[in-house]
């Protein structure tokens, strides 16, 4: 129905505010899950960013957590249909327990993910959009200005705190 | 096919910004980039069920290897420091 | 293969080689290195050998962890 590219924004989009809801949602911002992210927190600080933006971009390097999630289920939907992307779900747990997190936020991302990509499959969008849309994605966090993207997630950290009230 | 080639720029865009960033930590976040660029390569050059966990272990793999790399910079300079 | 990919692959690996021979810290070596083992992983997978990118993407983040126990053990002497 739409073109590629058309397509491949709006993937871009949906897969964004998945991953960013769920990494705010389960308080990635809050703290350094190990001693790698509070250093990659600090190092972004002292370039001009925000702290606790830092904390979600060293949370992301350094754990798989939603955004793995994201782009594992649609490699599974991509390779095998609906199994394939629940399967991806249980290797995202497994990985998540290697790097010492207790990976809620990665296998609630994976799986909500799988039935978003599913989902949109029915509808005449490709799994392929949606692997290309994450790319997408995660270079608008991690790989364009880490000042900005920082400041952007304290911004949605604030929100959060103020919409369900409990500070860490 | 407009998505694999999105995917290989990316990549490219990447490994340019790491060598033109200076600060050892600060790189990390790009190595990431680069690291979800080359999984979806991997997903999207060949559709066989097995490419699913080769593309989950490259990604557990090269987020293992960030995590050691940023777990002991940051032990090297509390202890120098 | 495609020859926008083998070419992004092979600059990939380009830059790895060349960055690791430049630079001087051994942690931004160690960046470098992984900047070029993740540009040979798409030549592998497109030959159809799944078994060996399984084998070699959990031996790759191994061999960095032997190599940062010495950097440890020598930034701390």
């Amino acid at each position: 129905m739409l073109d590629e590219p058309a397509r491949i924004l709006i993937a871009a989009a949906l897969c964004w505010i998945n991953f960013v809801a769920i990494d705010v949602f389960f308080k990635l911002p809050g703290s350094g899950g190990v001693c790698g992210a509070t250093a990659i927190a600090e190092e972004v600080e002292k370039g001009g960013g925000n702290l606790h933006g830092g904390f979600m971009l060293g949370n992301i390097v350094s754990s798989p957590d939603a955004s793995a999630g994201t782009l594992l289920a649609a490699c599974g939907v991509y390779c095998a249909g609906l199994p394939g992307g629940l399967f991806a779900a249980l290797l995202v747990y497994i990985g998540n327990r290697i790097c010492y997190d207790p990976g809620y936020a990665g296998t609630t991302g994976a799986i909500t993910a799988t039935f978003l990509v599913y989902g949109m499959t029915q509808v005449g969008f490709a799994a392929s959009d949606f692997i290309a849309g994450m790319v997408i994605a995660i270079l608008t966090i991690q790989g364009i200005s880490h000042v900005h993207s920082s400041r952007l997630i304290a911004r949605l950290w604030d929100l959060r705190n103020r919409l369900l009230g409990d500070h860490p | 096919m407009i998505a694999i080639y999105l995917c290989a720029i990316i990549a490219v865009y990447a490994a340019l910004r790491i060598i033109t960033e200076r600060n050892t930590m600060r790189k990390l976040p790009f190595l990431n980039v680069i690291s979800f660029a080359v999984t979806a390569i991997i997903a999207l050059l060949l559709p066989h069920p097995l490419t699913i966990l080769a593309a989950a272990a490259f990604f557990v793999g090269s987020t293992f290897e960030s995590n050691a790399i940023a777990s002991t910079w940051s032990g090297g300079m509390k202890r120098n420091g | 293969m495609d020859e926008i990919i083998m070419a992004a692959s092979a600059i990939l690996i380009l830059i790895g080689m060349i960055s690791a021979i430049v630079n001087l810290d051994p942690f931004d070596k160690l960046i470098s290195l992984s900047i070029l083992i993740s540009g040979i992983f798409p030549f592998i997978v497109d030959r159809g050998l799944l078994d060996v990118a399984i084998a070699l993407a959990l031996i790759a983040p191994l061999s960095t962890v032997f190599i940062l126990m010495a950097c440890q053990k020598r930034a701390s002497s």
